[in-house]
């Protein structure tokens, strides 16, 4: 028996030889994964979420009173200059060798969106005033909650937009920052945002990159400031939280890695073929 | 009736693929019935209407298509609910004394529907699958389902090659024993070689394709420039019209290969031919293929066959008349270069001999004659009565899936009750059977029936 049409065989039909399915072939593009890997790759999801709770939580002390504008700015600024001097430091400033970027456009621009942001803030204070709190509030869980599910965690998938993602959290920023008493209020609660949502996870994304330990420090570190000073906001919530991050960073590497024994791809000479080369330089 | 064998069925071919649309499944359907109706057996084909064609209709040798109004859904395949089709299709099935029911191509809704009502109405059913599926994205996981359960009591399966044979028993969860392995065919007499039609100053490349995705025309769109530029006697023909065709375009432009590149757009099936012959090499670049009917009609015109390995490609045609190469410009490339070298060498066999191998493969006769003894195969089943076909169901197809199609078959067959009480089977009228030399479409029988025959045609 031969695998071919254009010769009339001795045998019927319908019949199976010992080949059948022999090209059959299972998981071919299934990946093996290492625990300790996973959980080292979960750190991104652990930190985007901290940095939510500890937005979250700064809102909440301003808003409260507890917390002072000045105080804020003044804390951030330190923050940024030291992350600043760190995001070149940690790979001996290649990063910004191959970008082109010079130190004088940094400062231009952080003074551009600084001036422009305090010169907007009263009008960011009285922008949502004609809407309901409960709506700020529910649309602001939203808009958080697709930051999350919208970032850029590293997968490479369609649902990925940093862009979009970046633009939820600001835009819950300026929703809740019109919630605080005064304007100057809101400038540093917008500013604290862009912080919290866009340059520190640039300066992550690098730390991860070149080292690893440093960046698994940062992480529990981060996390468990973050625990500390949600528990100081409400117990049960912060025992919630918890167990969340245990849940992300433990539970469900473990589960993706039981569930991948089950893994039944099956592949042949029937899967479409797919175009592996760059076509697009013909064009 | 009589002289087709043991037994001369009454098969009803169902699919939303029909004339006046074009395509495999469509020319497969016609063919097989034509030699079907010529070895004896009655057959009629049902389909949706297309357009101002509705209505019941007559085709060469009587072979009678029923246009049904039903609603268009997505690419010609009809809106599935699994019970408004009932009524018509039951009555056309009690009409006609249909003894098997025969749907094709596995994206009809209405075939699967037909294999449904019939499977409630206790007739025998067969199924041909046309094309291939992967397993991967989730259309592809939903649509798996629905062919389990379409075909888990489903009497036999036809599928047009080994590899499509794999892919349908992997994907339906089937035992291989009930699928048969038919080719399709082509119709050697209208692919004849004609060497005098070619220009032998230049070498012309042909391709025949719809130009989409699925062919491969990304490919195509960097073999062009890569080979004009190698070869300055190189010319390409490109038939087919489809949403890639700007891919070309581009690339006709951007190289200025206005004169070396042409793209014929859409052609009619009795054009392909005249488009074959004024070429040396046929290039397929299609990245999925059950079986691939372009490579045997242009290797029947003579044409050397160079072709991407994929589906059921490495299965249609022997080594000495394919150029097999991977789905990748470069390779492609190579396997265009060689049939070049061959060519040019003259170490190529002479169409006229390309053709009288290529004739012997692939007839409908050959495949009606293998599709009948599936029939007979059938006839002798016994059709699984509701109960078991109910624990099928549902051992067969999972829990849920199956449990959701049980009970469909139930409200199907209550229907169908309702139906046979409505209007009994004892009172609808039997039709006029008008296929085959013996059929009443003759000229002796429609004269003397002349009556009752006119009221049988309000198409003709």
């Amino acid at each position: 028996w031969k695998k071919v049409l254009y010769e009339r065989q001795p045998f019927p039909d319908n019949y199976v030889d010992q080949r059948f399915l022999e090209e059959l072939r299972k998981n071919v593009h299934a990946r093996q994964y290492r625990y300790r890997a996973v959980v080292f790759q979960s750190g991104a999801v652990v930190q985007q979420l901290c940095s939510v709770c500890v937005f979250a939580l700064t809102w909440w002390y301003m808003d409260a009173g507890m917390l002072s504008p000045q105080g804020l700015f003044g804390a951030a600024l330190v923050s940024s200059l030291l992350g600043y001097v760190l995001f070149d430091a940690v790979d001996g400033g290649a990063g910004r060798w191959a970008s082109g970027r010079t130190r004088w456009a940094d400062l231009k621009s952080t003074l551009v969106f600084i001036a422009f942001t305090y010169g907007f803030s009263p009008v960011l204070k009285t922008l949502t005033e004609s809407i309901s709190t409960d709506t700020i509030y529910a649309m602001s869980a939203l808009m958080l909650l697709g930051h999350l599910i919208f970032f850029d965690y590293g997968a490479n998938a369609a649902i990925v937009s940093s862009t979009l993602s970046l633009n939820m959290a600001l835009f819950a920023s300026v929703c809740l920052a019109s919630r605080l008493p005064r304007s100057l209020h809101a400038f540093v609660m917008v500013t604290f945002a862009m912080q919290i949502f866009a340059l520190w996870p640039m300066l992550q994304k690098k730390l991860k990159a070149r080292t690893p330990r440093c960046y698994v420090g940062v992480t529990v570190l981060f996390a468990l400031a973050a625990l500390a000073g949600l528990a100081t906001v409400s117990s049960v919530g912060a025992v919630l939280f918890a167990s969340l991050l245990l849940a992300v960073s433990c539970l469900c590497p473990y589960c993706l890695i039981r569930l991948q024994l089950l893994k039944d791809n099956i592949h042949g000479p029937w899967d479409e073929a797919e175009i592996k080369e760059d076509l697009s330089r013909f064009l | 009736m009589e002289g087709g064998g043991p037994a001369a069925h009454s098969v009803c071919m169902v699919s939303d693929f029909f004339y006046p649309n074009m395509g495999g499944v469509e020319s497969h359907v016609y063919q097989l019935s034509q030699c079907l109706i010529e070895r004896g057996h009655k057959v009629l084909v049902v389909t949706h209407a297309y357009g101002h064609r509705k209505g019941v209709r007559y085709l060469t040798s009587g072979l009678k298509v029923y246009y049904l109004p039903l609603k268009v859904m997505y690419n010609q395949s009809t809106a599935t609910t699994l019970f408004h089709s009932l009524p018509l299709l039951r009555y056309i099935f009690v009409r006609e004394r249909v003894t098997i029911v025969h749907a094709h191509s596995s994206f009809s809704a209405m075939a699967h529907d037909a294999l449904f009502h019939a499977k409630s109405m206790g007739l025998r059913t067969v199924f041909t699958d046309h094309s291939l599926f992967g397993f991967a994205d989730v259309s592809s996981v939903l649509t798996n389902k629905l062919l389990t359960v379409s075909l888990c009591d489903t009497n036999h399966i036809i599928c047009v090659s080994y590899t499509s044979k794999e892919n349908t028993v992997l994907r339906a969860a089937l035992d291989p024993r009930i699928v048969s392995v038919i080719p399709n065919a082509v119709d050697p007499t209208d692919f004849t070689p004609d060497p005098s039609r070619r220009d032998d100053s230049t070498i012309t490349i042909v391709v025949v394709s719809r130009l989409v995705y699925r062919k491969g025309i990304d490919l195509l769109s960097g073999i062009i420039p890569e080979l004009c530029q190698k070869y300055p006697e190189l010319h390409f023909l490109v038939g087919g019209e489809g949403p890639k065709r700007i891919v070309l375009e581009e690339v006709r432009e951007r190289y200025q290969l206005h004169d070396r590149v042409r793209l014929l757009g859409g052609l009619e099936h009795q054009d392909v031919r005249n488009v074959l012959v004024q070429g040396h090499i046929f290039l397929n670049t299609s990245l999925t293929e059950a079986f691939c009917m372009a490579i045997v009609e242009a290797a029947s015109c003579g044409l050397q066959v160079v072709s991407t390995r994929v589906g059921g490609i490495p299965e249609v045609l022997p080594e000495n008349l394919i150029i097999l190469c991977e789905p990748s410009v470069k390779s492609l490339c190579d396997g265009l270069e060689k049939a070049i070298a061959q060519l040019r060498s003259g170490t190529l066999p002479s169409p006229e001999t390309v053709h009288n191998e290529v004739k012997t493969f692939y007839t409908w006769r050959n495949v009606a004659e293998r599709t009948e003894k599936v029939y007979d195969r059938v006839a002798d089943e016994v059709v699984l009565p509701m109960k078991e076909r109910l624990d099928r169901l549902m051992t067969h197809c999972g829990p849920v899936t199956g449990c959701i199609f049980a009970f469909f078959a139930v409200l199907n067959f209550l229907l169908l009750t309702f139906l046979r009480w409505m209007t009994p089977d004892s009172i609808i009228d039997v039709a006029i059977d008008a296929t085959g030399p013996k059929g009443a479409w003759t000229k002796q029988y429609f004269f003397g029936k002349n009556r009752r025959v006119k009221e049988e045609l309000p198409h003709s």
